[in-house]
């Protein structure tokens, strides 16, 4: 009897001493369907390493939502944003808290180009002061071009090195009667941002990456020369009839989503695609990457000796409400498994340099992760670092308009504007 | 007289033609959409949907089955045979190629020669014949390009998917039950509210009544976006916190100004010397607004009820904003919808087939209720 008494003793103590280290952690984040899923399980492997109760949801409406939240008062604990200018909003307000005091030196020592991951996640605090908040977690390289390998045989084309190679080969399918590229910038109420993308890694292959740098922060105007140039090298493959699939003037009203599918049509619309590392998600179903489509990184120029620019772009997890939990997560994504789960799934690329490469699901996911390891100048996009106003408003909309025939001159002056507007 | 009724007619047929013409322009999005609904992801990226309606001649890319597996040696050859499309399909091939650049090559029956010595040749329902010499035939089966008569083909998998899948069943008969709990008192409670306020608006004498009614009207045209934010703070506040107590809540204050505003114009329009008979009987206010206005007012109540009913089932802000929380304990038809579309969306199919699934209840409402709805709309404009 008495036994029991102490037995049953010692477990309510054992429950109740696990009830007080185990509390819930909430994470809210833009990943829906399948995503959502893996999320999930990436979670669940953190729920059972620290017994914490782990929940996830996910919105396509992130920004606005965690705003709402933030303001009111019924912020999640970790919040992931698909961009850092909202986090540093954010930050400016008080609604994050900083990360543990040696996380910055850990990203430094174990992420390829650490400082630069750093600078991305550190912003000024309600008192000004500089602190790092944000964790990245799963990157995408966006200096990608997609193309279908047995249309390039069948036509005998080979994957060009250079970007003289590559408008040397657009120059040539023309002349064999066909189109070259399939470009499409509708995203409903984002519409122009793929073509963002494109301005940008135009710009690392025609300016050195401090012009870059200085560009994001509008030290260099947004209608400098050097930017128009970006632009009109833009406007060299999307403004041509003869370049783009359905002609220029359909290149704005094409759904980003839709556009990769002229590539597997029969007779083919297209035969190359530049867009990020997660279009496969959208290619047809069936299609196999790296065997129906493959990839190849969008060159630079041989001439210009700026060496092999990577744009990319990533989440970042940070705390939104403080909690214990919330540390201890932030804390377990620095773990190689955290990385290598999702690896082992579909979809991730990680900076990460002590993960196994061996766990990625497939082949050409190490390919992509291999060109964000070697790549000379890694910048992140440029319109998600840009305030809201210009890089998610008159940045994607100029586009639009210069695709539309605008030029370049006067849609950059009309960025420019609203961006002294923000001022 | 004949040439009035016959003037009469010919009007009375340029009213239906006009009508028939609106319905029609009106259905066609959702007839379109209803197409679309039975059709895969890639019909629905590659053709517009009037174009399944019939037989369509289509360009497709098709594999011959993989040689490593498939292969058989006869006569000395390396030999792979099968059939381009899937069983049940009645395809008729009209031309056929091998290379993207020359998709029309080849007639059936023809035999192309492939690089190293390997031929194929494909007939006109899609068998193939694929050989090689004596050398091993590897890497992948050979892509054939043809243009083929195909016939109507829907799919019911997109149903299938949505409501049968496991995953998806238990999400959505939870999203459904959890939208039945938002809808319901979310409904009720503004029309009990509404109802009372409506008959103090109208039959009660106080002063300050006009000013009262003026400043409800008004407050019809504040957007409710405004509001998200203080009112959630007062929620937390006040510790209701996310929840279906603070979905109720919302609903009913957002949908308080338009319930008030109809009810009340119904009520006046009622007969005054029923009320006053009423009171000269010794009826007092509240068995006057029970016995006589409430049982009078029954097709405005039914109308403000599917409105509201409407609206809730399909709201997706207010639910996000004062119901679904971090936890992902509670959530709504329209958010499991939104979830199943994916992180960027672009999965049209889901999208046609869920419309359809989440219209079903309130089409239901509608066409039980809707005699009351026109009589209603109706309310104090005629007599």
């Amino acid at each position: 009897m008495k036994k029991l008494v102490i037995a049953a003793a010692i477990a309510v103590w054992l429950l109740t001493t696990q009830s007080v280290v185990a509390e819930q952690v909430t994470v809210f984040g833009p990943w829906l369907g399948p995503d959502q899923e893996m999320v999930k399980k990436v979670l669940s492997a953190f729920a059972s390493d620290s017994g914490h109760d782990v929940r996830y949801v996910g919105s396509d409406s992130f920004e606005q939502q965690i705003m709402v939240d933030a303001e009111a008062g019924s912020a999640p604990n970790v919040a992931v944003f698909p961009q850092p200018g909202l986090a540093m909003d954010m930050a400016k307000r008080g609604f994050l808290t900083p990360l543990a005091a040696d996380t910055a030196d850990w990203v430094r020592k174990n992420y390829a180009a650490g400082d630069s991951w750093v600078d991305l996640g550190t912003y000024a605090d309600k008192n000004g002061k500089p602190q790092l908040f944000g964790f990245f977690y799963k990157v995408d390289v966006k200096s990608l071009v997609w193309y279908v390998p047995e249309n390039f045989e069948d036509a005998g084309y080979e994957v060009p090195q250079t970007m003289e190679e590559l408008k040397a080969l657009t120059k040539q399918i023309v002349a064999d009667g066909d189109t070259p590229w399939c470009i499409g910038l509708g995203s409903g109420g984002a519409t122009g941002w793929p073509a963002t993308d494109w301005v940008e890694d135009m710009m690392l292959r025609t300016q050195s990456p401090d012009v870059y740098d200085q560009w994001v922060t509008n030290q260099v105007k947004f209608n400098d020369p050097r930017v128009i140039e970006a632009i009109e090298e833009f406007g060299y493959f999307a403004r041509n009839d003869k370049y783009v699939a359905g002609g220029a003037a359909t290149v704005a009203s094409t759904d980003f989503r839709d556009s990769p599918k002229g590539m597997f049509s029969s007779p083919p619309q297209c035969y190359m695609h530049r867009q990020a590392s997660f279009i496969p998600a959208f290619f047809p179903e069936g299609a196999v990457v790296g065997e129906d489509a493959d990839f190849f990184y969008f060159p630079a120029y041989a001439g210009k000796e700026l060496g092999k620019p990577v744009l990319g772009a990533g989440t970042l997890w940070a705390i939104t409400k403080d909690s214990k939990g919330a540390h201890d997560l932030l804390k377990w994504l620095r773990e190689p498994k955290a990385h290598e789960i999702w690896m082992a799934l579909k979809g991730f690329l990680t900076p990460h340099k002590g993960v196994d490469p061996n766990k990625f699901s497939d082949p050409t996911l190490r390919k992509m992760n291999d060109i964000l390891l070697t790549a000379t100048t890694f910048r992140f996009d440029g319109s998600d670092l840009m305030p809201g106003g210009v890089g998610a408003g008159t940045f994607w909309t100029g586009m639009v308009d210069y695709t539309g025939g605008k030029s370049a001159e006067a849609v950059t002056q009309e960025i420019q504007k609203s961006w002294d507007a923000l001022k | 007289m004949e040439n009035i009724v016959g003037g009469k007619s010919a009007l009375v047929w340029a009213v239906h033609l006009s009508v028939g013409l609106l319905v029609v322009l009106w259905l066609f999005p959702t007839v379109g959409l209803f197409v679309s609904s039975f059709r895969t992801a890639d019909q629905i990226s590659s053709s517009g949907w009037w174009s399944s309606l019939g037989e369509v001649q289509q360009n497709l890319v098709l594999r011959a089955a993989d040689p490593d597996e498939f292969r058989v040696e006869r006569d000395g050859r390396y030999v792979v045979e099968g059939t381009l499309f899937e069983e049940g399909v009645a395809a008729k091939i009209t031309v056929w190629g091998t290379s993207s650049r020359r998709i029309d090559e080849f007639k059936p029956g023809d035999v192309a020669d492939l690089k190293k010595g390997e031929t194929i040749t494909v007939d006109a329902v899609g068998n193939y014949l694929w050989s090689g010499p004596e050398e091993r035939m590897k890497g992948r089966g050979q892509r054939v390009f043809v243009t083929a008569q195909t016939p109507p083909d829907f799919t019911l998998a997109n149903y299938d998917n949505m409501l049968f899948e496991e995953d998806n069943l238990e999400g959505m008969s939870n999203a459904f039950f959890s939208t039945l709990t938002v809808t319901i008192p979310a409904t009720i409670i503004p029309i009990a509210i509404a109802a009372f306020a409506a008959y103090a608006l109208a039959w009660m004498e106080f002063p300050g009544r006009s000013l009262l009614i003026a400043a409800v009207v008004g407050l019809l045209v504040v957007p409710l976006q405004l509001a998200l934010i203080p009112l959630l703070k007062l929620h937390l506040g006040i510790g209701i916190g996310k929840g279906y107590l603070g979905v109720w809540l919302a609903h009913t204050g957002f949908g308080l100004p338009l319930a008030i505003y109809l009810l009340r114009n119904y009520m006046a329009s009622l007969p005054r010397d029923i009320i006053e008979n009423a009171r000269v009987d010794g009826a007092t206010d509240f068995q006057i607004f029970t016995r006589i206005i409430l049982p009078l007012s029954y097709p405005a109540l039914a109308s403000f009820a599917i409105f509201q009913f409407l609206w809730t089932w399909n709201d997706l802000l207010v639910a996000k904003v004062f119901l679904i929380d971090a936890t992902g304990e509670t959530t709504v038809m329209t958010n499991h919808i939104v979830e199943l579309l994916g992180t960027r969306g672009g999965n049209w199919e889901i999208l046609a087939t869920a419309a359809f699934v989440s219209i079903a209840v309130p089409l239901l409402v509608f066409f039980l209720m809707q005699r009351y709805l026109v009589r209603g709309l109706l309310a104090g404009s005629v007599k």
